[in-house]
């Protein structure tokens, strides 16, 4: 796991292409060899002028708690204290490749994929041991003292022999890089010699946000800037006919009116910015009032054939008769239906789901001949500045950013389009401008998760085993990953099959791309299969991971899971929720286990009906395996995020459009869950197989909820949920 | 077109611009103070939540005519000093923030209650604090708003 994973290739595995190799590039000779860590002090830490320590986390934070994290295993290698220092994101220190692109040096600056503790965790390490290494030879010449005397405890090196120490603030300024060639191989704290790493430490930027700093990309303001509001065209893909903006350019405080290319022009292609018209005014609502003004003629053919009926129907024909891709084949499917003691045939489908991040995107771009510098919130460092190059035609290493906290991303604050429009408009202005988007835009414009059907049989042999299964699958978006999902791998006669329904709507990575919705299809029906053999779905599926010791997973990370992990994660939440004791009238629990990326997440989901279509969950037992734990209160944190996140998509994530434009584009028409029908009880259990790295959290518990959740409604009233979203479904 | 009188965080404003303007963007883009988020623009998720005259309000909704004569106070001026506010004191106790956009709406939404309602069951806090959180903080929120009234109580 001690891997820098190439960035470019990972997004491609998240955004559902084929799958890849991890890339190593990760030797202690690049800290030696890395041009920015030579001149001192490495980036990861700095004093104020009055001696404060600040620590420099590399990963920007979109609520997933990086910052903390990243912090605790700086803190901890470097002996520092995490309650007397600052937090700040470090900026971008990656490098320009062979290509002109902008990607990551020696540490990740970007959030995806939950990889963020686990691709951070060594480069990390190696970096505040090279940095304490330095501190500590400073010392060694400010002393006078042989260095096997020195030693580091709370921020100074202390002369064990004399007791007498320095402070780190103190011999910052004194440190000399090149006062060792062979600094390569620094040794790193064994697990034993942890202090910060493994306890709870609270969010870092938490007294910013009690006291509401100004520490989000929409909070910026830059010197003689202009501020942007956009009107997008609602239309999949459309383009722009014509447009008042004369008349409009006349209203009090506008400057400017401009149009904004679709991009790219072909609709073809996936969108990249969509096309419309911007009012540019000397403040956001003077903007956006003026825009609100605006009479647009769209151009809206392109995209009228997507609509959610019609969707329906062509996805259903598609189910029944479409010649398929196959995925997946093993063994005879065909056969073993035929022989099965129990079989059973289920449809299953749901909607598109929008991101809704609780920051509407924004950007600040100033373009100058020479240059450009950008303020934004972006999930990727390397992304965002590679945006501004395309946008403005200048080299990657002539855009200096400036990156903050975000409030959420969920997967959409890796896209360019924020950034692209900050930019384009920039450069035509010649003075900086400042997009703010409009939450209906927000909805309207995004990559939303990608809706599909499906049509599962499966075959339940004489001995109670699952031993055929077939899959079939129509999607919007080149999520085949369903159709050899889990339990493939471990069902004898297996056949996947998956074809793409053609459609205007852009998709792309939101929370757990594909696993999201697969962990659902795969885990309902196993419940349902478990039900048809007459088996409790928990035995069902203790059987199932037991048959194996482990398993390859056919998607994205491709890992080889021992299956032990399936077994205990399913008995710890089964024991701590009492599973198999009795439920009051109206109650029912839900079991699921899945792996999403590299970490695993078991759940039993207690609901309580609370009339004929509406339930509460009254209670949900988590066990969660994401290796060495660095912050148990924030894996806490990330479960319960996942739980909530998953329920609010379940129960009411729904994008509707009518013939090419999405019709539900605020919160009052897209639904979100609130304190009322939040979960009353959340029990996380950490399990601990001995691992000495971490793996990945922010992304882990939302998958397994729903099918536990949607097996739990089952007990509860009897009801099998094969729709999506459950509010339409009960 | 008349000057509107009101306060800011206890500070005498007299404002005369566009009485269509919302609270909110007088607030982030005039006077500089952005712990008032925008979320919506339609009074749904409150990450835009102040108090006006004592009252939860939704900024984003609440047009400059409406307030003359008023008192309005924001996140930046909730704890009236150096110390914090009960409320978020209980916030950083219970680790509510993930990402944290939309706290100082909740903060602020929490701190009204608890005005009214020293002691507020589970249903009053369901419907006190109505507030989109896309992080799913609602289960910390819930328990930093009963310590928040404990600590409300005792003092």
């Amino acid at each position: 796991m001690n891997t820098h994973i190439s960035r470019r290739r990972f997004l491609q595995a998240a955004m559902g292409a084929s799958a890849f190799a991890l890339t190593v590039s990760q030797t202690p000779h690049l800290l030696a060899s890395d041009t920015t860590m030579t001149t001192g002090m490495p980036p990861i830490l700095r004093f104020t002028a009055d001696g404060r320590a600040v620590l420099c986390v590399p990963v920007p934070d979109m609520g997933q708690g990086m910052a903390t994290t990243a912090a605790q295993i700086i803190a901890d290698e470097l002996d520092m204290a995490l309650e007397h220092v600052t937090v700040e994101l470090m900026p971008f220190r990656g490098v320009i490749d062979d290509n002109g692109k902008a990607d990551w040096g020696h540490l990740p600056q970007g959030a995806g994929g939950s990889q963020s503790t686990m691709t951070a965790w060594l480069p990390l390490r190696q970096t505040a041991a090279y940095a304490r290494s330095l501190l500590i030879d400073a010392a060694v010449r400010e002393m006078s003292a042989p260095k096997v005397d020195l030693t580091t405890r709370g921020a100074r090196v202390i002369n064990k022999k004399t007791g007498t120490q320095i402070t780190y603030a103190k011999l910052a300024s004194k440190v000399r890089a090149d006062a060792d060639p062979n600094y390569a191989g620094m040794p790193l704290k064994a697990k034993a010699e942890h202090t910060t790493v493994g306890t709870d430490q609270r969010n870092v930027a938490g007294p910013d946000i009690v006291t509401g700093k100004p520490i989000y990309g929409i909070d910026q303001e830059v010197s003689g800037m202009v501020h942007a509001a956009i009107r997008r065209c609602p239309h999949l893909r459309g383009g722009l006919v014509s447009h008042n903006g004369a008349q409009v350019a006349a209203m009090p405080g506008v400057l400017d009116i401009v149009e904004m290319p679709r991009l790219p022009a072909d609709p073809d292609e996936r969108r990249l910015a969509a096309a419309g018209v911007a009012v540019i005014a000397k403040s956001y609502w003077t903007a956006r009032k003026a825009a609100d003004a605006l009479e647009i003629e769209w151009d809206g053919t392109y995209g009228q054939m997507t609509d959610s009926t019609h969707f329906r129907t062509i996805g259903m024909e598609a189910l029944d008769s479409a010649e398929m891709d196959e995925t997946v084949r093993e063994g005879d499917v065909a056969a073993a239906l035929r022989d099965a003691a129990h079989t059973l045939e289920a449809t299953y489908s749901h909607p598109n789901w929008a991101h809704t991040c609780m920051e509407p995107h924004n950007c600040i771009a100033d373009v100058k001949a020479d240059g450009v510098e950008i303020w934004v919130g972006h999930q990727f460092m390397d992304v965002a500045i590679n945006a501004a190059a395309e946008a403005t035609g200048l080299p990657a290493d002539k855009v200096k950013g400036h990156f903050y906290r975000m409030g959420t991303a969920f997967g959409r604050k890796y896209e360019k389009d924020f950034v692209q429009e900050a930019c384009y408009l920039s450069q035509k202005l010649k003075k900086p401008v400042k997009v703010t988007w409009s939450r209906e835009d927000e909805i309207e414009q995004d990559y939303y998760n990608h809706m599909a059907f499906y049509r599962v049989r499966g075959g339940v042999n004489p001995d109670g085993k699952l031993d055929a299964m077939h899959v079939r699958a129509a999607a919007d978006g080149r999520f085949s990953s369903a159709t050899q999902e889990i339990p493939c791998g471990l069902v004898e006669n297996y056949l996947g099959e998956w074809t793409l329904l053609p459609s205007a709507i852009s998709t792309g990575a939101w929370r757990g791309p594909g696993s999201n919705v697969r962990a659902w299809v795969t885990l309902s029906f196993l419940d349902e299969m478990a039900r048809v053999a007459g088996r409790d779905p928990l035995d069902f599926m203790l059987d199932l991971f037991r048959s194996k010791a482990s398993v390859e997973m056919k998607n994205w990370p491709n890992l080889t899971l021992d299956l032990s992990r399936h077994v205990a994660a399913l008995e710890k939440v089964a024991e701590a929720s009492g599973y198999r004791m009795p439920t009051p009238a109206g109650h029912g629990r839900g079991v699921a286990v899945f792996q999403t990326h590299h970490s695993l997440c078991a759940h039993v989901v207690e609901v309580a009906m609370t009339g004929e279509k509406d339930f509460r969950v009254v209670k949900v037992t988590s066990a969660i395996d994401c290796g060495l734990p660095v912050n148990p209160l924030g894996i806490r944190a990330q479960v319960e995020s996942g739980i909530i996140d998953g329920l609010c998509a379940a129960k009411y994530g729904n994008v509707v459009f009518e013939k090419g434009v999405p019709a539900t584009n605020n919160f009052d028409t897209y639904r979100k869950l609130r304190m009322a029908e939040a979960p009353l009880d959340i029990d996380v259990h950490i399990l601990d197989f001995g691992d000495d790295t971490p793996r990945g959290t922010g992304e882990t518990s939302l998958p397994p909820f729903i099918p536990a959740l949607t097996n739990a409604l089952y007990v509860a009233s009897g009801k099998r949920v094969r729709r999506l979203p459950i509010s339409e479904a009960l | 077109m008349a000057s509107i009188s009101f306060t800011i965080n206890g500070q005498a404003q007299q404002f005369d611009g566009d009485e269509d303007m919302p609270l909110l963007w007088h607030l982030r883009e005039e006077v500089g103070l952005k712990g008032t988020k925008f979320g919506c623009g339609i009074g749904q998720c409150g990450a835009c939540t102040v108090h006006v005259d004592g009252e939860a309000m939704r900024s984003c909704s609440l047009p400059m005519a409406a307030l003359d004569g008023a008192s309005v106070t924001t996140i930046e001026g909730l704890s009236g000093g150096d110390k914090l506010h009960p409320v978020q004191e209980a916030w950083l106790e219970e680790d509510v923030p993930q990402c944290g956009y939309c706290q100082a709406g909740q903060i602020m939404a929490t701190a009204a209650l608890l005005k009214t309602n020293p002691n507020p069951s589970d249903d009053d806090i369901n419907d006190g604090v109505t507030n989109i959180c896309r992080c799913g903080t609602y289960f910390r929120i819930r328990k930093a708003i009963k310590r928040a009234a404990a600590k409300m109580q005792e003092a």
